[in-house]
Formats: structure tokens, sequence, C-alpha cells
């Protein structure tokens, strides 16, 4: 008989105070929803920084008449090279090939019989850090002229996501922490107009469990349904600043592949999050109203 | 059944009750009197452990209040029926569920929650209004139902709070004469007015209140 009345009071509780309800979810989708704008910045701009990362590539050109032995030495040497993920060999027809296609007139000086293009090694780096002592390391193989790389734009770049990692820690806390805030309040405040009834259930001999499960149950509803509204709020916001976005900066090949939205587990941990803030305040706030000696 | 040991509470530094002492045995009948503000219902309030005293000690049914640990409360209170001066009914819910309320909070059987529920309305005449919400009642039949709440789960103790002081005379006689009807049955009421009216019709003993002090303690003749 309890049980059933623990729902049917959940239920009761939903249908005649709606409008709290309703304001409940709202005010839970939004305060979510500005955590989740924030959270879907992070996690793009990590993304693009990772993909900008792995992206890089040093490239070493041997001397303009270095023999088959020397390239294919130097081809062994980096491949067996554990800081080098890829590595690709761009011969002397191919690099001009390259040439004339991207100068086409201007490289009509360029003669078949007559290619002082080099040989040279496109390779892909493990980890941007080791980007420095690496490019060392090539530049001393016997055959190897120059080593082009941009270890200064990395460097400022690894600055840049380190020091936005930590920005993002700060903010994302008060952030998460001001939602919390905002939902607990809301719960608070709706369950404040309820207070003479918890006062009767109190009169009546009722425990702190029974006074407040419906509550609980109402507060986790609600909140897992503020959360779910936060995510179709996000994800058309999201899809429209992309399709924006993708259309001002078309030169940039990569970007609609670091533009992505969150995967299903961090979608459900927004729910989550939602359902356990409104749990939770709604414990908090019953509790508070229970513990009055009255 | 209810022990005062030289009990005092302040609100504000303003004596609510001042060093009181009484002694109330099982199936007794006992008023208390005196004008408003007179600490009837911090007494009151202070068995049903809605106040803790500053001062002294209190037993009720063998448990001390003033330490009772607040998840405990609750089991006390099962067994005192309240009535309140404001009545506090569930103005949304109707008479029926009002008065099931407490049995459904002690996880009494549905089948016997509904038999005791009828029982209990017929017994204080608004059986023919148990489908009626609270809210749109009078006040001489939110009181029923207030007392029917309070005695519907069978307590040893009832204890109320002016329980005539928003009702007419003739109101007023019928709801004395359903305390003398729990009281019959054995249950030990404890009951606060200041209507001289109702003392007089009421048989058992008078604990007449000033300014948070019991100044006597009479046993009615009638």
């Amino acid at each position: 008989m309890r049980v059933w009345y623990l729902v049917r009071e959940t239920l009761n509780n939903i249908r005649v105070h709606r409008g709290d309800v309703v304001i409940g979810i709202v005010t839970t989708a939004f305060a979510l929803a500005c955590f989740g704008v924030f959270l879907l910045l992070y996690l793009n701009l990590q993304h693009l920084a990772e993909n900008l990362q792995s992206g890089i590539e040093v490239i070493a050109y041997l001397e303009p008449d270095a023999s088959e032995q020397v390239v294919s030495e130097v081809h062994q040497r980096l491949r067996r090279d554990r800081a080098v993920v890829e590595v690709r060999v761009i011969s002397k027809e191919q690099a001009l090939r390259d040439f004339r296609r991207h100068f086409q007139r201007d490289a009509l000086f360029l003669e078949e019989g007559n290619n002082p293009l080099p040989v040279s090694f496109v390779m892909k780096v493990r980890s941007p850090e080791s980007v420095g002592e690496f490019v060392e390391r090539v530049k001393r193989f016997s055959g190897v002229q120059h080593v082009q790389h941009s270890q200064e734009w990395l460097d400022k770049l690894a600055i840049v996501v380190s020091h936005f990692r930590l920005g993002a820690m700060v903010i994302g806390t008060i952030l998460a922490v001001a939602t919390a805030t905002i939902i607990r309040n809301t719960v608070h405040l709706s369950l404040y107009t309820r207070r003479e009834e918890i006062e009767i259930l109190r009169l009546i001999g009722a425990t702190g469990r029974f006074i407040a499960i419906p509550h609980v149950v109402e507060g986790a509803m609600l909140g897992a349904v503020g959360g779910g509204l936060s995510l179709v709020l996000l994800k058309v916001s999201f899809e429209s600043v992309k399709s924006e976005l993708l259309q001002a900066v078309q030169w940039f090949d990569g970007l609609e592949r670091s533009l992505t939205f969150f995967p299903v587990p961090v979608s459900l941990l927004l729910v989550l999050a939602g359902m356990v803030l409104g749990c939770g305040s709604s414990l908090l706030s019953v509790r508070s109203l229970i513990n009055v000696r009255s | 059944m209810i022990r005062f040991f030289h009990v005092s509470k302040f609100f504000d530094r303003c004596a609510a009750l001042h060093d009181v002492t009484f002694r109330i045995d099982e199936g007794e009948c006992v008023i208390l009197s005196g004008p408003s503000g007179a600490g009837k219902t911090t007494l009151l309030r202070v068995i049903f452990g809605m106040e803790v005293p500053d001062d002294g000690q209190i037993l009720v049914q063998n448990r001390n209040i003033a330490r009772l640990h607040a998840r405990d409360l609750p089991y006390l209170r099962r067994t005192i029926g309240f009535v309140p001066q404001n009545f506090q009914l569930l103005s949304q819910k109707t008479v029926y569920e009002n008065v099931i309320l407490p049995l459904i909070v002690q996880g009494v059987k549905r089948s016997e929650a509904r038999r005791r529920v009828a029982a209990t309305l017929q017994a204080v005449g608004i059986d023919h209004k148990q489908a009626i919400r609270a809210g749109v009642l009078s006040a001489g039949e939110q009181q029923r139902v207030c007392i029917a709440r309070a005695i519907v789960t069978r307590p040893v103790i009832v204890l109320a709070d002016e329980p005539t002081g928003n009702l007419d005379e003739e109101l007023a006689d019928e709801i004395i004469a359903l305390f003398h009807t729990i009281h019959a049955q054995g249950t030990t009421v404890l009951l606060a007015t200041h209507n001289q009216r109702v003392m007089a019709q009421m048989r058992g003993r008078v604990l007449q209140m000033r300014a948070g002090d019991v100044v006597s303690d009479k046993r009615m003749v009638t």
C-alpha cells in the first residue's frame, strides 16, 4: 500500500505542481546547456588541437645528387625510427610533377632531363614534443641536406593547449557549481511551497524517508528531462553554428572533421548529471525542511 | 504516561513554560486551561516533540522526549493523536484521503485501513462527506476530519489544542461529546482550552496555567 501510495503521490505531485515542474525543467535545461556549451567548446578545441598536432609533418630533403643507395639507407633508418608514425618518399619525378601542378606556367623552365629537385621524405611524428630531438637526429644522417619543420609554431600550440586546459578546468568547475546551485535553488523554491504538506506528514508520524521519496523521484525525473532538453538545445545550436563556420572558413580542409558533437557516452552523462543534480537537490531541500523540529 | 520534571521553555528569553512539574496517568482526561499566552500550546508541542525544552525532563510513555533522536520521533508520534488549532489538513485531498494517510504511513493493510477509516468517519459523523475535498468543508466539519485523522490509528494519547476555538456553541458541544467518547474508550486525553463552557462540560482533571506556570491542579466534580 505504501509503495503504491508513493508512486501515486509522485505522479500527483507532478500533476498538481505542473507549473513548478515546467519551470524546474526549463531552468535545469538552460543551466545544463550553459555548461554544455562550454564543454562542447572545450572538447572541440581539444579535438582541433589534437588534429593539428597529429597532422604536423617533417620533411627531409636529400642532396640533389644522392644515389639510390643513399635514398634507400635514409629510408630504412627513418622507417626504423620510433618517433616516426608514417614516412612517404617523394621521388625526383614526383617532386617535379607536384611543382608543375602548383606553379604551372612558372615551372615551364624546368625540363624533364634537367630536374634540380631532390628526393624528399615526408614524415608524421608520434608526438609534437619529440619533433625537435627527431629533427636534430635526421639532420645528422648522411645525404640529408635540409630538414623542414615548424617547431616554434608547435611549441606555441602546445603552450596554448596547456593553458586552455588549465583555464577550462577552472571555468568548468565554476560553471558546474553555478549549474548545481541554480538547479538546487529552483528545486528548493518549488519544495518550499509544499512545506505545509511536509509539516502535516510529520504530524502524523511519517518518517523522513517516506516524506522524501516522492520529492526525490520527482527531482530525478525533472533533472533527467531537463538534461535531455539541454541536449536537444545544444545539438540544434551546434549544427547551426557548424554550418555557418564551415561556410565562413572554407580554406581549412580539416575543420569539418574536427567539429564533432558529444559522443553518446558524454550525452548520456549530461542526462545523468541532470538526474543526479535534480535528485540531490530535492534530497537536500526535503532534508532541510524535515530537520526543523516542529 | 506523561511526566514533567521542572520543565522550562524560553522564546527570546521569555518563559513560555517555567519550572513545570506534573504527572498524567494512563486513561486520564486532563484539561489545560488558562488565558491566551499561558503556555498551553507550548506544553502540548513539547509533549508531541515539536519543541525541545530548554530545561527539565519530559517522559512520554517512559521515553525522554528531550533526548529522543530525530529519527525516532515519528514512531513516538504514531502513538499520539494530535489535533492542532488550525486543523492542518491537506486541502486538495478528500476527507477519506486525509484520514487514511496516517494508516498508510504506518503500513496498515489496505482492507484493514478502509475498514478503520469508515468506522472512524462514522464515529465523528462525517462519513457522508468522505469524497469531498477537505478544503471546501466548513470549520466544524474540518475539525471532525482533524479529530478522525488523530484517532484513526487508535493512539494511546490524544492531544487537542483549542479544538472548539473556531466553532459555535452547538458544534463545540458535539466536539466535546466526541472527546468524551474517545476518553471513554480508554484513551488518555489532554485538551487545551480557554473556554469556560468547555471546561464545565468536560469531566476530569483541570491544570490551570498562567504565564508558563501550572498554578492549580483540580479534579472536576460532575
